[in-house]
């Protein structure tokens, strides 16, 4: 049954990857075609040697961690708040997902509006209140990353909530029922039973939003171009400029390869990890 | 008189977090209409004469109805692709003991996680092999995969909850396997399927850089053309993006409307 | 045989000239065909969508006009050429990508068409400075001039006048004003222009450091970090932090343009393109007390007036015959009267003196003398025109907002920046 999707993906993922990770061990622009030739690894080489694409994963693992962590606990929270299956939850929980229909870069062209200090509905009053530097939470060097991580947050935590809402819906009504009558509190409740049989949806709320986070581009893009200085400057935002403005084909394909890895060795990380707590809780 | 007073506590929060969640948006649909002097002004103003100008100038500048049109065809195209794939797929890892399931679908999410500017050249040369550069296809395909990943996730969780022996159960009955996986775990995991068709299609109707990609003027959906409505670099169109944004939200958050009476629990009523 | 082949070579080179071929009208020789054009989202693009029905009217080529944003014009067309995918038969182009398109060939060189029929299209009523500067590389002119755009200076008259200044001559004088017209406790500032990382805050840095004389690249090799540069960065910087309005380290044309429109800012340097903006009621609480005047230089300096815009170039990957029918289609929306239509519907982009002439612009327009001056005395290489341009313009997105955000200072963000830049070289 699964070979459905295998073949499709195969046809319509692999292959272009393939091709594209080809690119990656030739030194290619496509503005300069005359120039291509095979170099091995050197993309590569040149990427990890490089300060700012250094600097660019620092900050991006910083945006990743910080993100995702946020998106779940609050997920987490909404999706307790809605669990209780009634009409008011349910049109709760669809308008908590408008954020989402928003397209990304749309989105950052919206938060960059709101806080700008000089018309922002927030930024203004904001800046006037000292509780805003002078040029604004997107303009100074030490809110800029923060502030991007809140509009990630605002984004993508309703999906956390939904996924997170979808495995509370199919707990088995048993072992709650049990918990019950053994006269658990509350969090004792949601520490010992709930989350521990929640563990395969946060599991994959980790798993899907660090994949997309560390791939953030559009918002950042849209709200500060990767500004002030090169605070809020995420690896995507080399990975895409490299490979389709400067047309560095080569480069652009060796950093998003390596991104790929990364967000592999995440994902295997986290999987380890909560395998780990799975086990422990079974056995207990 | 408690369970009284934690469910107004709860509602105030719920209430709370939608404040949160649709005030941005409310704003950018708010701009659609004030005329853009107001917009941006010092101190920022929240009263303005509401004019209908802004609607105006993007329908003589839009063919909206094929804007509309490209979007529910892409996002239900990718949408029915992706659960039909990812379904079946999903189950069938969940079901099987074998290692290969966990690498599959460990691939399946290491392919996700590829960022598209390696993808993006090659995928639109290829689709220019096929001839379908520029159809609704092309964006559809590319959707797919990445959706079809997200979809077999999901239901891999969802159908690992589902104990195996009630659809043993089912089997001893006189079910084939399939109508053991049709009959008797789907129903079991509806929320988890309407999620992620729910997901799914927001993806795809929020999706940016590959229809802008893949598509010409006449396959373009609406989240293309609200980064043109948006205007040029000397020219700022806040009210047109949020006259085109009514289209953008609107439409999808009355599909969502209609889906949530099937987002209710699967094995459980929620306890509280 | 060879003969027969050369026969058949003349014969297509005959058709390639556009002669008339059996089976089609004389007046239309490419009824029926449809020409794909990408073009950005400009001010101009909404009146060439317009003008594809008036042009179908008379030629029977139906133009699709299919409008992108920046990013995705250069990615998309960029990938239509390397793959030789043909998906566009035309392509607006920026004037800073045509360097690369001409080293690689991606574009038809329209030199011998523009000699052959220079006297039908008027060439020479087209500003020479706009051939050079919207698509000339190395003698190769890879696009046809589209839309003109002049840097010049807006400022506000009433300002001026209540402060009892002078408009400025000189950078020094336009420097001295913006501190004298800040008033923070007014919500007052005298100066503003893109702060954003990117290609917002190095275009308009570039423009400041053309006029006071700045040079980034000499003799083929990177200077960005020369003295004059570094001085002018900081004083650069210092306009920002003492006379630009809070959030200008973060704007870019989109807000700037805002801040000029809504009052708060006195003065600033731009695009021409936007200038209609200023006088629309529905846009603008300025209409009365703004004007556009010639951008300032230095003083001493020969002036220096930035030129940038928009050409259309053709696919040269396309069929002989389509080539034709894009060339028309440019002869017939440069011509004099389709020109003046699409400025009928706001481009704001020109191109020939006779436009900049034509009366019912002029009450439309009312700053069209500013701009003949500038084109007439403008500067097609305040911005280099060499084939580094985009990696260029991305190091000192860096460092100019590096700068101007207190990151690094001035000497040390130009340093960094020449170190990358040598890179290119």
């Amino acid at each position: 049954m699964a070979a459905p999707a295998i073949i499709h993906v195969t046809i319509f993922a692999v292959y272009p990857i393939l091709r594209g990770a080809g690119f990656s061990l030739f030194r290619m622009n496509l503005m300069q075609p005359w120039l291509h030739r095979f170099v091995g690894l050197r993309n590569y080489t040149d990427a990890l040697s490089d300060p700012a694409i250094r600097h660019s994963l620092a900050v991006t693992l910083m945006f990743t961690a910080s993100c995702v962590a946020m998106e779940l606990a609050l997920g987490l929270c909404l999706a307790l708040l809605l669990w209780t299956d009634n009409r008011f939850n349910r049109v709760a929980t669809i308008l908590m997902l408008v954020p989402i229909t928003v397209t990304p870069i749309v989105v950052g062209l919206i938060f960059r509006a709101l806080l700008d200090p000089s018309f922002g509905l927030i930024g203004y009053w904001l800046t006037w209140a000292h509780l805003a530097p002078p040029q604004g939470l997107l303009g100074d060097t030490h809110t800029a990353l923060m502030t991007m991580m809140a509009v990630d947050v605002w984004e993508w935590a309703p999906l956390a909530a939904l996924i997170l809402l979808a495995g509370l819906k199919s707990l088995p009504a048993d072992s709650l029922d049990a918990a019950a009558i053994d006269g658990a509190g509350p969090v004792a409740k949601l520490g010992r039973i709930i989350l521990p049989m929640m563990l395969p949806s946060i599991f994959l709320v980790l798993v899907l939003r660090v994949t997309d986070v560390f791939r953030t581009y559009d918002i950042v893009f849209a709200a500060t171009g990767g500004g002030p200085g090169d605070s809020t400057n995420l690896l995507m935002l080399d990975a895409v400029k490299q490979g389709l403005q400067f047309f560095d084909i080569g480069y652009g394909s060796a950093i998003s390869i390596l991104m790929t890895l990364a967000i592999a060795i995440l994902a295997g990380v986290i999987i380890l990890a909560l395998r780990g707590l799975d086990r422990r809780y079974n056995t207990l | 008189m408690s369970r009284r007073l934690s469910l107004l506590a709860q509602r105030t929060a719920i209430v709370l977090a939608l404040g949160l969640f649709l005030a941005p948006v409310l704003w950018l649909i708010m701009t659609a209409y004030e005329p853009s002097r107001a917009i941006q002004s010092t101190p920022p103003l929240l009263w303005f004469k509401p004019s209908f100008a802004n609607f105006a100038s993007i329908a003589s500048n839009f063919d909206l109805s094929r804007l509309t049109l490209s979007s529910v065809v892409l996002s239900a195209g990718s949408t029915l692709l992706s659960l039909c794939f990812g379904i079946p797929c999903g189950y069938a890892l969940a079901r099987t003991r074998s290692r290969s399931a966990v690498i599959i679908a460990y691939a399946l999410l290491a392919i996700r996680g590829v960022p598209t500017v390696v993808t993006l050249i090659p995928f639109y040369l290829f689709m220019q092999r096929l001839g379908l550069l520029g159809t609704w296809w092309a964006v559809i395909l590319m959707n797919a995969t990445l959706s079809t990943a997200f979809v077999t996730w999901m239901m891999f969780s969802a159908f690992q909850a589902v104990p195996p022996e009630i659809e043993a159960a089912a089997t001893l009955d006189g079910c084939t396997s399939f109508g053991a996986f049709r009959r008797v775990a789907l129903p079991l995991v509806q929320t988890s399927v309407i999620a992620a068709a729910l997901l799914c299609m927001m993806f795809a109707w929020n999706d940016f850089l590959n229809p802008a990609f893949l598509t010409r003027a006449e396959t373009r959906p609406l989240s293309v053309a609200l980064l043109t409505a948006f205007g040029g670099n000397t020219t700022s169109g806040w009210g047109n993006l949020g006259a085109m944004a009514h289209l953008s939200t609107l439409p999808i958050i009355a599909v969502a409307l209609l889906l949530n009476r099937y987002l209710v629990s699967g094995l459980t009523r929620g306890i509280h | 045989m060879k003969r027969r082949s050369l026969l058949a070579a003349g014969l297509g080179g005959a058709a390639a000239l556009g002669w008339p071929r059996p089976g089609r009208s004389q007046s239309k020789p490419f009824d029926g065909m449809v020409l794909h054009l990408a073009s950005v989202n400009d001010q101009y693009s909404p009146g060439l969508k317009a003008l594809s029905a008036r042009f179908k009217q008379e030629t029977g080529i139906t133009v699709l006009v299919d409008i992108l944003g920046y990013g995705e014009l250069q990615t998309k067309i960029t990938t239509d050429y390397v793959g030789h995918t043909k998906g566009y038969d035309l392509a607006t182009t920026d004037n800073v990508w045509a360097p690369q398109f001409a080293e690689a060939g991606y574009t038809v060189p329209l030199n011998d068409w523009m000699k052959r029929d220079a006297e039908a299209m008027k060439l020479d009523d087209i500003y020479p400075v706009l051939f050079t500067a919207l698509g000339n590389y190395k003698g190769k002119q890879v696009a046809f001039p589209l839309a003109g755009y002049a840097n010049v200076l807006a400022y506000r008259k009433d300002l001026y006048a209540t402060a009892r200044l002078q408009p400025p001559q000189t950078m020094q004088d336009l420097v001295a004003n913006a501190y004298k017209l800040t008033d923070k406790s007014r919500n007052q500032y005298g100066w503003v222009a893109n702060g954003q990382k990117g290609a917002a805050c190095a275009q308009d840095w570039m423009q400041y450091l053309a006029e006071i004389g700045g040079v980034l690249v000499a003799k083929d090799q990177p200077t960005l970090d020369a003295p004059l540069n570094i001085q002018s960065l900081q004083t650069y910087k210092d306009l920002f932090q003492k006379a630009a309005p809070p959030g200008a380290v973060n704007w870019d044309w989109d807000g700037r343009e805002a801040s000029f429109r809504s009052g708060l800012a006195a003065n600033m340097q731009t695009w021409s393109v936007g200038a209609l903006g200023y006088f629309d009621p529905a846009q603008s609480k300025v209409t009365d007390s703004a004007a556009l005047m010639v951008t300032p230089t230095a003083a001493g300096m020969k002036p220096r007036y930035g030129i940038g815009g928009w050409g259309i170039a053709i696919n040269a990957d396309i069929e002989d015959q389509r080539k034709q029918a894009a060339w028309t289609y440019i002869k017939w929306i440069t011509s004099p009267e389709i020109h003046i239509a699409l400025n009928q519907l706001n481009a704001c982009s020109f191109l020939r003196r006779s436009e900049l002439q034509d009366a019912s612009l002029n009450r439309k327009y009312p700053f069209l003398p500013v701009i003949d001056e500038s084109f007439t005395h403008g500067d097609a290489d305040f911005r280099p025109r060499v084939p580094q341009y985009p990696e260029i313009q991305d190091i000192l997105g860096t460092a100019v907002n590096s700068a101007l955000v207190g990151a690094m200072t001035p000497a040390a963000a130009l340093a960094a920046a020449q170190t990358q830049a040598l890179r290119y070289f």
